[in-house]
């Protein structure tokens, strides 16, 4: 039993993100702008491991189509969970795109340097914001080929 | 120098004293002499005797200098005039005592004298410069040269010593003691074993000390490092070469006055060439007051490159909190307008309107500070170039205004081309925006200077600037329009003075009301045109 051998109609997309504020507005601008999206939010990066890894109250956690990850986290920084992942060889296959509102050029080198899939900053007006958000649902989630996905757990 | 001469009498003396081996006839032992005369009593005998008599009458009258005899274990055999003078003793007070009376306690515990004998009968000859102590007990640097007595088989007779107070050199060192009073510095002179042979009045001020406190003292105790230690010749190089290396440049030192509190010092090394060998002479400047100054300017930079850091980082911060009031703002607007009252929309458009004005504001301030913080080198730009991509950037303003612009050839500058560009962009962007009804005309041009700089000129036929605000544009956000007739924040044209100025030119505005403007800016220029 699992969420993917289904041919199901949604998407999962795992969202890694502390401030509330910020976690509200992606879900507003992903539900207009996309239905079949499901949201799932980690609050923090020790929660984000734990929903990949399926531990804990997660033991029934997607595995996620895309991961949007945000670099200044509680518990554990985001740089850890990207490497985390990279290095984790069931999820290093989910693209994981990091969203911050960081712009600092090492930040973005690094986050490469850790095989990030791409780097975006979240733009400061609402419109721009929304259209990145189409642009990652257009591409990440619609015309992205991605490997066959291995049963997880 | 003048100082040259006073040896170069020694040594006309030193010859007439020739030949070494009668010069003890000269000396105390008379009953040896005596001996050696009723040897001789032949009329070629009686003559010499004759002009050694001369001779020892003449060196006995010699006042400014101490020539006396010592025999081989250093006691004094003779004494003359000027050795009476300058060390006070008189010849049946000193004839007969060991010559070690005239050292310092200090030189007589390292064992000096015995070793100035021990290298004189070695080498012939000894010459050097050295404290000596008189009869009173007080002390004067003198120029000594010590002689090897040897009789015809080459056995040791004794010693002369010729010496010369070098306190008291008259013509030469006082004239050059007029100079170094004459001099606005602290002056010192010191002698290649580190000692101070001249100084100053200003040196005495600075230091705290009379000046026969410092005389022939360690110039280490006024200068504790770095100093003594540049003068001494070693292994790899000679005195000269030593002090060669340090000609010429000023040296930042510590001085130590009297009292013991500390200052900070420059000196200026010249070397001065004199027979007692390599004089150095140092200029010494008090620094405190530019030290004061240096660390202000550094604190002054510091505190600048705070602020600018400061104001990105805050207009950065602030940007977070703010998204979320703009975002949840315009969603609220865009969800629930007409569905509330009429005054709930026009709250919910003020909040809005004012979070997308602060947004502005802290973009513009950002872009501001990025001036200092993001810029790049100044490199050879071609500023026709930057003109053309400011244009391409502008390129919907000027289809939509119908703008017509035009230039000259434009230089090649010394630039940070994306800050060139924006400054065009910028100038040539309000060109456009402040305009009459009509085609707005623009006209960019350069010419060279008086400075060898290139002034930049973009000139309009737009509304003009009353000239009470020819300042007051270049300010941050000041603004001479009301919102609802131009938008913008007024930042423009303060960033355009900023990347000026970080540049090394100014920018200013010609302008009447109603016949447009000339804003004209400088760059320091390369040579040619692009």
């Amino acid at each position: 039993m699992n969420h993917i051998e289904v041919e199901s109609s949604h998407l999962d997309v795992l969202l890694v993100e502390d401030s509330p504020g910020d976690v509200r507005l992606t879900k507003e601008v992903f539900r207009d702008t996309n239905i079949d999206i499901h949201l799932h939010v980690a609050w923090d990066g020790v929660e984000a491991m734990a929903f990949l890894r399926r531990e804990g109250k997660h033991v029934n956690a997607p595995r996620p189509d895309l991961i949007l990850l945000d670099l200044n986290l509680p518990k554990m920084d985001g740089r850890v969970v990207l490497a985390n992942i990279k290095a984790d060889a069931n999820l290093k296959s989910i693209p994981t795109v990091i969203l911050t509102t960081s712009e600092s050029e090492v930040d973005i080198v690094k986050s490469y340097r850790l095989q990030a899939n791409c780097y975006l900053s979240k733009p400061v007006q609402l419109e721009a914001f929304e259209n990145l958000v189409k642009s990652i649902n257009d591409f990440w989630l619609t015309k992205v080929k991605l490997p066959q996905q291995r049963q997880g757990g | 120098m003048c100082k040259r001469r006073l040896f170069s009498d020694v040594a006309q003396l030193h010859i007439g004293i020739m030949p070494l081996e009668r010069i003890q006839n000269l000396g105390y032992d008379p009953g040896n002499a005596s001996a050696k005369v009723a040897e001789a009593p032949n009329s070629a005998d009686e003559a010499l005797r004759h002009s050694e008599e001369k001779y020892r009458m003449l060196l006995d009258e010699i006042q400014d200098y101490a020539i006396f005899m010592l025999d081989p274990q250093g006691v004094v055999a003779s004494w003359n005039a000027g050795a009476e003078r300058i060390k006070g003793y008189k010849a049946d007070e000193i004839v007969g005592h060991n010559f070690s009376v005239f050292f310092r306690s200090e030189d007589i515990k390292r064992g000096m004298p015995e070793e100035l004998l021990r290298i004189t009968a070695t080498n012939g000859r000894h010459e050097f410069q050295g404290m000596r102590v008189r009869k009173d007990g007080s002390r004067f640097l003198a120029s000594i040269i010590f002689i090897a007595l040897r009789d015809r088989a080459g056995n040791l007779r004794g010693f002369s010593e010729i010496s010369r107070d070098l306190s008291e050199s008259k013509e030469s060192a006082a004239k050059y003691r007029g100079l170094l009073e004459a001099a606005p510095d602290a002056m010192v002179v010191v002698n290649q074993s580190g000692e101070i042979v001249l100084l100053n009045v200003q040196a005495e001020k600075q230091f705290g000390y009379r000046r026969d406190e410092l005389i022939g003292q360690k110039v280490k105790n006024i200068i504790p490092q770095g100093f003594a230690e540049r003068l001494i010749a070693d292994g790899t190089r000679t005195a000269a070469e030593a002090l060669a290396q340090q000609i010429g440049t000023g040296i930042e030192l510590t001085g130590r006055r009297k009292n013991g509190s500390e200052f900070p010092i420059e000196i200026m090394l010249s070397p001065l060439e004199s027979p007692e060998g390599i004089l150095v002479t140092a200029a010494i400047r008090d620094i405190t007051t530019r030290k004061k100054t240096d660390a202000h300017v550094l604190e002054l930079n510091r505190s600048n490159e705070e602020l600018s850091q400061f104001a990105y980082v805050a207009s950065h911060d602030l940007q977070e909190p703010l998204r979320m009031v703009a975002s949840f703002t315009e969603l609220l607007a865009r969800r629930y307008k007409g569905k509330l009252d009429s005054d709930a929309d026009e709250f919910i458009g003020f909040a809005v309107d004012g979070a997308r004005r602060m947004q502005r504001l802290i973009q513009d301030l950002l872009a501001y500070s990025r001036v200092a913080t993001r810029g790049n080198d100044l490199v050879h730009t071609s500023s026709e170039a930057a003109l053309r991509r400011a244009l391409m950037n502008l390129r919907g303003a000027i289809e939509e205004s119908g703008a017509l612009v035009t230039h000259d050839p434009l230089p090649t500058a010394m630039a940070d081309e994306r800050q060139l560009i924006q400054v065009f962009q910028n100038l040539i962007g309000n060109a456009i925006k402040y305009q009459n009804p009509g085609v707005p005309r623009i006209h960019i041009s350069a010419a060279r200077n008086a400075d060898k700089k290139w002034t930049f000129s973009v000139q309009d036929n737009g509304l003009g600037i009353e000239p009470q605000y020819f300042e007051k544009i270049f300010v941050i956000f000041q603004r001479l329009h009301k919102r609802d007739e131009f938008s913008g924040t007024g930042i423009g044209l303060a960033i355009c003075k900023r990347i000026v100025e970080r540049h090394g030119g100014t920018i200013s505005v010609e302008s009447q009301l109603g016949h447009g403007s000339t804003f004209t800016f400088d760059l320091a220029g390369t040579e040619g045109k692009s």
